[in-house]
């Protein structure tokens, strides 16, 4: 089975985006599920688990995962990718059977590339990318597939960097619960990733991480100052797909 | 809920929220800090100047370092009798204290009967609690480094910025505590202070030192050298023009050669985007041989070097526990700090006694346990990995925080919040249920 794995935070928070992702996954490869109850990765508190109580968990799900004869799995969670590519292997070996892929080394495929065939119709836009931390400490890290996505956007649509990119880009501070306990720290980071975004003279930010769009995405709200947008991948590339303004 | 995670939470809200504050000390100094992290974690740290940027030099010279540091550490023993015969052969003083209470000791006899002591920066004086000794024993602390008289002068006491731990006073604040001391009015302006400075003080360090006292950055045990890198001169001035220059030194800064020593000063330079004027090798006293080929020790220089080899923590950290062995490789370049989103957001709240970020908070925690590592914020750690991607040593920094957090939370020292997330999955299998 071919599993859609979006991960818990997305799931609660972020249906629509979910909704796009699915579909997007789908129409790449039909054969993809999404189901019910999935059960966490167990991302969110790997630092302050025990060996052992996160070596159970691991099991739990990897058992889940062959109930399910799952073989691949995708997933739209930067926190969901660096864990199950880093510490499943680690804990399970050979007993680890799925191959997984994040969203955007999917769609990064090729023959996936060609099918979406990306066009953008509209007046000149200047797009930016933020590298989430989770997805450079991934296993592989995912630096250039983002790139080699938006790039390949038919139309005069422009990529340009932040100055801390790739191996160098801030994290946003939200990460390690850091979110849910003490707030100044994504209040800083994120702000300075605007600000990043507005010294590239950037119209929309784009995040493939749910932990550091909630960060952005908060810090945008608390603060007038900051005009541009932020949009989780998926949401932009469907948009793109569906022939939608992606800043509307 | 846990009552002792909850109330070191709460014990850390309050300390972070003074970074909040209009006008607070811990304000000033992350306001001044955001900026430095910036310019340090940029890809031209030190505009123009070099044709890489310091991401490329650390990745160019990381495995050359990390195996050389890891070559120390694991035969420490080794090193540290190659050291002290070098030293000797040099005509060195040397010592070597195996407990901060040893090298205290030694300390006070070398200082002997001579009431003050001109020291440079030397963090490895704080570290080892010569500070202290001094003001117990009415020694009085003559601070050379401009970024040291000024916190004296301010008596500040948090934690800061090694390279320029008075860095974030204000020219106005400066220049009034100065004629509050002095009674000289100067000009608000950075030269006219370090005019005060040059006119006055230089003549006193250039006459008056008996005994000075510097740390070095490292020591070369093949040849035994002292390497200190500066940009004042004072460490010039100290380590010539006294009676005796005394050095102490924790004995994880031996590097097996000069040229080892010599490479870990660039990195110091490039992590800290400072520009360095000087690098002093020093390979013992002042001395000629000019009458008669008769060697005398003593000419313009120092008279006298000692050399005092502190152990203390590091041999027993690296017996017991490989995870110090790791930690010991630090050559306190501090680039996990520059780009830190923690070290950025909550300045010198996010720090020990031992200094800022993560690498003080680990050293809190080899000397005084979890629950003191926790107060100094181990969950502001956003678990990013920048740390440990930057490290010129490749010490792998945000494993050990995560292993600091495993232990916090196994005790109840975890915050609320996260904690709940935890059991959430763990039983639920999924956090928001």
């Amino acid at each position: 089975m071919k599993l859609i794995y979006l991960g818990c935070l997305s799931k609660k928070t972020y249906k629509s985006t979910c909704d796009n992702a699915i579909s997007i996954i789908k129409l790449l490869d039909s054969e993809y599920q999404d189901l019910d109850d999935v059960p966490c990765c167990g991302s969110l508190s790997y630092h302050i688990t025990s060996e052992k109580d996160l070596k159970e968990h691991v099991q739990f799900v990897n058992n889940w995962f062959k109930e399910k004869e799952t073989t691949d799995l995708v997933t739209i969670c930067a926190g969901c990718y660096s864990y199950l590519t880093n510490y499943y292997p680690k804990y399970l070996g050979s007993d680890f059977n799925v191959k997984v892929q994040h969203l955007l080394q999917f769609m990064d495929q090729p023959e996936h590339r060609d099918k979406l065939d990306l066009k953008y119709g509209g007046e000149k836009l200047v797009i930016t990318y933020h590298d989430p931390c989770h997805l450079l400490s991934g296993s592989p890290k995912i630096t250039e597939e983002p790139r080699s996505i938006l790039n390949s956007i038919e139309g005069n649509i422009i990529l340009k960097e932040l100055e801390y990119a790739k191996n160098i880009s801030i994290c946003c501070g939200a990460g390690g619960g850091v979110y849910s306990s003490f707030k100044d720290n994504s209040d800083y980071n994120s702000n300075l990733i605007f600000q990043q975004a507005k010294k590239a003279r950037a119209k929309l930010l784009i995040t493939p991480c749910p932990f550091c769009y909630t960060s952005l995405k908060r810090i945008k709200e608390e603060n007038k100052k900051i005009r541009i947008p932020v949009i989780k991948f998926e949401d932009f590339i469907y948009k793109l797909i569906e022939g939608v303004d992606p800043i509307a | 809920m846990n009552n002792k995670g909850k109330e070191l939470y709460e014990e850390v809200m309050v300390k972070t929220s003074k970074v909040q504050e209009k006008d607070s000390l811990e304000r000033k100094f992350t306001d001044f800090w955001k900026l430095a992290c910036l310019a340090k974690n940029t890809n031209c740290d030190i505009p123009m100047k070099y044709d890489d940027s310091t991401l490329e030099f650390i990745d160019k010279h990381r495995e050359q370092l990390s195996e050389m540091r890891d070559k120390v550490v694991k035969n420490l023993d080794f090193y540290v009798e190659k050291c002290i015969e070098m030293f000797k052969k040099n005509k060195f003083k040397v010592y070597y204290a195996k407990t901060n209470e040893e090298a205290h000791e030694i300390f006070l006899k070398e200082v002997g009967d001579v009431k003050t002591v001109y020291k440079s920066k030397s963090n490895e004086a704080k570290d080892i609690g010569l500070i202290d000794l001094m003001k117990d024993n009415n020694i009085t602390i003559k601070e050379t480094d401009l970024g040291d008289v000024l916190v004296q002068l301010f008596d500040y006491q948090l934690p800061t910025y090694q390279v320029g731990p008075g860095i974030h006073f204000d020219v106005k604040d400066i220049t009034a505590k100065i004629k509050e001391k002095y009674g000289v009015e100067l000009e608000n302006k950075q030269s006219a202070i370090v005019q005060f400075y040059r006119d006055t003080y230089r003549k006193e360090l250039l006459n008056d030192v008996k005994v000075s006292l510097t740390s070095a950055n490292s020591i070369s045990a093949d040849d035994g050298c002292v390497v200190l890198l500066e940009n004042e001169g004072n460490i010039s001035l100290l380590t010539r023009a006294t009676e005796k220059h005394i050095v102490a030194v924790g004995i994880t800064k031996i590097v097996p050669s000069v040229f080892d020593a010599v490479l870990i000063t660039k990195m110091i330079e490039r992590s800290n985007g400072a520009d360095l004027a000087y690098i002093s090798l020093i390979y013992g006293p002042s001395g000629t041989s000019d009458i008669q080929a008769i060697p005398v020790k003593g000419m313009y220089g120092a008279k006298e070097v000692v050399v005092i080899l502190v152990d203390d923590w590091r041999t027993r950290a690296a017996n017991e526990n490989l995870f110090y062995l790791d930690y010991l490789k630090c050559i306190s370049c501090k680039t996990c700090s520059f780009v830190c989103p923690a070290s950025a957001a909550y300045g010198n709240t996010f720090a020990s006694y031992y200094g800022l970020g993560a690498t003080a908070i680990i050293r809190d925690y080899i000397h005084h346990g979890i629950e003191a590592a926790v107060k100094d914020g181990l969950f502001l750690c956003t678990g990013c990995e920048n740390c440990s991607r930057w490290c010129p040593t490749d010490i792998d920094l945000a494993n050990m925080m995560k292993n600091l957090k495993k232990e916090a939370t196994e005790k109840g020292f975890c915050p609320p919040p996260i904690k709940e997330y935890q059991e959430k999955i763990l039983k639920d299998k999924n956090p928001f249920k």
